[in-house]
């Protein structure tokens, strides 16, 4: 099988390049993660962040032929051939396929992804209806691995001002939470600025590219609705299945 | 005042702009096939009625709103921060130069 893979070492290269490889998988190497480590023991400096294996951290978020995917749940078989495989395009190139991820963490925290109370706090449970908790279903499965982000062009032209898909979806997590108590803060956040959030022209490469099946495109319809005072549809957001890079 | 036109307000800005040239492009069509004009004089005559004239200042005014917050998306997607500014000046000069004719046009018409 024939892969190329971008190579980049700050230390020597004035610029990535692609390197070709070839290997013979093995009947284990059912996925392109596999492929990818039986490489790392042929060349020890081939670089890439990867840790579960099975679709759920989000490290191994890379660009495979032209799409976002996570390699561990790339199958091999079915891959177009050259395999070429590039970081996650518009992030800082650290080393290899390594990129940095500082901006898109800043993006991601400036929405404060985390629950603020109402005063005064409860002396018991935050209580939930089942309905309520299903607002939050296809929002709180998002693994941060970044494939959304890195696939939005209203992203590219803009990562310092522009929150990005993974940053809104969760920043609709929680505006629609039951028990936030500062949802007129988090939509005055979103909604006042120019950038934040209406930088979104509804391309829809993010739910093309989420390994998890996510749409973050409807989150931001539907906090746009929230902000606009118009009612927004009952119930979580819809789910697809993923489609894999071919 | 059309420079802070941002956020929620552009957003229902762009929206109901197109719902009023909607409405007038249908009124036109309308009309003029209801009652087609012969020659110029007519036409003329037509525009600078009060109703018809108020009609054409509102369209225009709502295309001038909509072109506004297009064209603004447009540059503060893709154009260069430092430059970003100026654009915007440079359009909104533009609209307003648009807008002035406008209203010339139409007031000449009436004259």
């Amino acid at each position: 099988m024939k892969l190329s893979i971008s190579r980049y070492d700050p230390e020597r290269d004035a610029q990535p390049f692609l390197q070709d490889y070839e290997i013979e998988p093995a009947p284990s190497d059912h996925m392109l993660l596999d492929l990818l480590l039986r490489l790392k023991a042929q060349d020890d400096s081939l670089s890439f962040r990867r840790s579960c294996r099975e679709g759920v951290c989000g490290s191994d978020a890379m660009n495979i032929n032209g799409r976002n995917g996570l390699a561990c749940i790339t199958p091999v078989r079915g891959l177009r051939e050259p395999v070429v495989i590039r970081p996650l395009p518009g992030f800082p190139i650290v080393r290899d396929l390594f990129v940095d991820m500082t901006l898109f963490f800043r993006q991601y925290h400036s929405v404060k992804p985390w629950l603020v109370d109402r005063e005064p706090a409860p002396d018991k449970e935050r209580l939930q209806t089942p309905a309520e908790r299903d607002r939050l279903d296809g929002a709180y499965e998002c693994i941060l691995c970044a494939c959304c982000s890195s696939q939005c062009p209203s992203y590219w032209w803009n990562p310092d001002r522009f929150v990005g898909p993974a940053g809104l979806i969760q920043a609709y997590r929680f505006i629609f939470d039951s028990r936030d108590g500062a949802t007129r803060q988090r939509l005055d956040d979103l909604g006042n600025d120019p950038y934040r959030l209406f930088r979104c022209r509804t391309i829809m490469n993010c739910a093309e590219v989420c390994p998890k099946g996510l749409e973050p495109v409807r989150a931001i319809e539907r906090i746009r609705l929230k902000i606009a005072g118009i009612q927004d549809p009952a119930g979580g957001l819809d789910t697809h299945r993923p489609i894999a890079p071919s | 005042m059309k420079l802070r036109l941002s956020g929620p307000s552009a957003w229902w800005a762009q929206r109901l702009s197109a719902v009023l040239m909607l409405l007038f492009a249908t009124f036109v069509a309308t009309s003029l096939v209801a009652h087609p004009v012969a020659g110029y004089g007519q036409w003329r005559d037509w525009v600078a009625a009060p109703g018809v004239s108020l009609a054409f200042v509102v369209f225009f005014g709502a295309l001038l709103v909509h072109m506004w917050v297009g064209l603004r998306d447009v540059v503060l997607d893709y154009a260069k921060p430092s430059l970003r500014l100026a654009l915007l000046g440079v359009v909104a000069l533009g609209l307003l130069g648009l807008g002035a004719w406008l209203l010339v046009i139409l007031l000449r018409l009436r004259a």
